[in-house]
């Protein structure tokens, strides 16, 4: 595979950028802690990785991810599907502040490390939470189906997007819990509609069934994955062609 | 290991609070450790029982500070608690202020926010579940409900859900319960909870200016990546440790959080980094020091409580309330100049 970008030194700051793994050291570490790879630098272009000597984190390249959007519209519980390929079920917790977790993807052939960090959704973290916009490189807007509060704040967090985050950040837009057909509050077209007037990629997606959380995670990597290694001659890569091409509509599964 | 494999038998999958134990629980060394702990309860219990002796109440006084750093038993836990932050006295002042509050005027946004936190505060915890009888979920309900109609200014933040629902695991009363969230959210902590969360910012700002003093190597690895304070120890503040360390731990570090206040906070957030020091500098990367800041919450250490609380008090070394104060007044100023 070709790599157009080389890593830009890290600078004097950061005494340990080209430091392998340490070993596990004086305190009694737990077997499976994720072992110090290769970072995302804050800050700067994607950072193409060094194969690490753990098997777990080998990656070519690595980006952040950020999800945003109101509290309870399914955050944590898209992110699990996506890492765990499981439901949290009633065994989950609010998440209070930010968090996040690793996950490497296959590109065509290119290992893809996303970087997803999980945030509060309740107003007032916001303010905690928006420092780290800035180091995004996608973020991922939910809100909730079922919820019509929370899809009409969909342009109050817009706005903190265009506020804080970087001008070309992958920005994508999903309506979540489709499995609650019932309970639906926001018609499909009414999120096509309010997508297509921001321009942003749409889905409709489910962390309970699964349904478009790997695609939303695999479409964002390939817009990332093309954006920091696309060659002149590669057919440039369309993440409105491909979202509109592969997402499956919920409706094929409802009466 | 013969007393690994029983041990798992001896020791209850769910503890005295309700909650189930984790999949990784680490059952032959918590039963090592408690055989120990069991003797120090029962001395503690008998200190405590002649102590209270003919009075229903605490006051703070330094005997009763030298007992509550060396914990209180669950059984007097209420009581000390209510006795030394006040609550009890505010409760005593305003009788049927919270039945009243209670049934005052509906806040639609207010309910809603609270009941969205609902099914996910303790989903481990059997007395939490929806099919629970009696369900604690209606008393947390009340208890928020009750204290954002109260305060205002605050109305509900998440993290409240997980320290109310503390509250009513020891004390099971809503009524002391709100009383005792009263005193820690109205007084013993400042302005961590309103919508701007100055004090919460300024909280974290005062332990990186801790960490620069006492532990230069640690603040210099965070400057070195660039990382904010508020992303490895926001959750130690809001929720003041609940679901980071272990719960009767949690429960030793609130007894003297009730009597001495928010700076027990700083001693236990200084003693976990200083313990780990070594561990945290081997950090390589952003990712990699978040990692470790959660790995130095579990473990034996955190886990053996009484030698723990011990620490507290002796690793940090002086922690004066003069020096908070006066890191306080500084952080905040330029945490407003910075806007």
């Amino acid at each position: 595979m070709s790599r157009k970008k080389t890593p830009k030194s890290k600078g004097a700051s950061a005494p340990a950028a080209s430091v392998l793994p340490a070993a596990n050291g004086s305190r009694p570490a737990r077997p499976g802690i994720a072992r110090p790879g290769p970072q995302v630098r804050p800050d700067g272009p994607p950072q193409l990785g060094r194969p690490s000597l753990g098997s777990g984190d080998f990656y070519d390249v690595a980006f952040k991810v950020m999800l945003v959007g109101d509290s309870g519209v399914g955050k944590t519980c898209l992110l699990v599907r996506f890492k765990d390929g499981a439901f949290l079920a009633g065994t989950f917790i609010s998440t209070v502040g930010i968090d996040f977790r690793n996950k490497v993807l296959d590109v065509d052939g290119m290992k893809v490390k996303l970087q997803i960090w999980d945030t509060a959704g309740q107003e007032r973290f916001r303010s905690v939470t928006h420092a780290y916009y800035r180091d995004a490189h996608a973020l991922l807007l939910l809100y909730d189906v079922t919820n019509k509060a929370s899809f009409d704040n969909i342009q109050a967090w817009l706005t903190e997007i265009q506020e804080y985050a970087q001008h070309d950040v992958v920005l994508m837009l999903l309506g979540n819990k489709v499995d609650s057909a019932q309970e639906r509050a926001v018609k499909r077209e009414d999120g096509e509609k309010l997508a297509k007037e921001y321009g942003l990629p749409f889905m409709e997606t489910s962390a309970k069934t699964g349904l478009n959380v790997d695609l939303a995670f695999t479409a964002i990597a390939k817009e990332l994955k093309q954006r920091s290694t696309k060659a002149p001659s590669e057919p440039r890569f369309r993440l409105h062609d491909y979202v509109k091409r592969e997402g499956r509509g919920a409706s094929c599964c409802t009466p | 290991m013969e007393s690994a494999g029983s041990a798992r038998d001896r020791v209850p999958r769910i503890d005295p609070y309700g909650f189930e134990r984790p999949e990784d629980f680490d059952y032959a060394a918590y039963e090592e450790f408690f055989s120990t702990y069991l003797v120090i309860l029962t001395r503690r219990a008998i200190k405590w029982s002649k102590l209270l002796k003919g009075s229903s109440r605490a006051r703070r006084s330094g005997t009763v500070k030298r007992y509550i750093r060396k914990g209180v038993p669950l059984e007097h836990r209420a009581c000390v608690w209510m006795g030394v932050s006040g609550a009890q006295a505010q409760m005593d002042r305003n009788p049927g202020y919270y039945h009243r509050l209670l049934q005052g005027e509906q806040n639609d946004r207010l309910a809603e926010a609270i009941r969205t936190d609902m099914n996910r505060t303790f989903p481990d915890n059997i007395k939490f579940r929806k099919s629970a009888d009696p369900c604690l979920q209606k008393t947390l309900y009340n208890v928020l409900l009750a204290y954002g109609r109260h305060n205002q200014g605050v109305g509900y933040c998440q993290g409240m859900n997980f320290i109310a629902g503390y509250l009513i695991l020891v004390t099971k009363s809503e009524e002391e319960s709100f009383w005792l969230l009263d005193a820690l959210v109205g007084r013993i902590l400042p302005d961590y909870y309103s919508p701007a969360m100055l004090g919460l910012k300024t909280d974290q700002e005062v332990l990186g200016e801790l960490v620069r003093t006492k532990l230069p190597a640690v603040a210099a690895l965070m400057d070195g990546h660039g990382v904010l304070w508020t992303l490895v120890v926001s959750r130690w503040f809001i929720c003041l440790f609940v679901d980071i360390l272990p719960v009767e731990t949690v429960l030793r570090i609130w007894d003297c959080l009730f009597n001495e206040g928010s700076k027990i906070i700083f001693r236990v957030a200084l003693t976990l980094i200083k313990q780990h020091q070594a561990f945290i500098l081997e950090a390589t990367s952003v990712a990699d020091i978040c990692e470790r800041f959660k790995e130095i919450t579990r473990g034996s250490f955190v886990t053996e409580c009484h030698t723990f609380m011990q620490k507290i008090f002796t690793e940090p070394g002086s922690l004066s309330m003069a020096t908070i104060i006066r890191l306080r007044e500084s952080c905040r100023a330029r945490l407003q100049a910075q806007g």
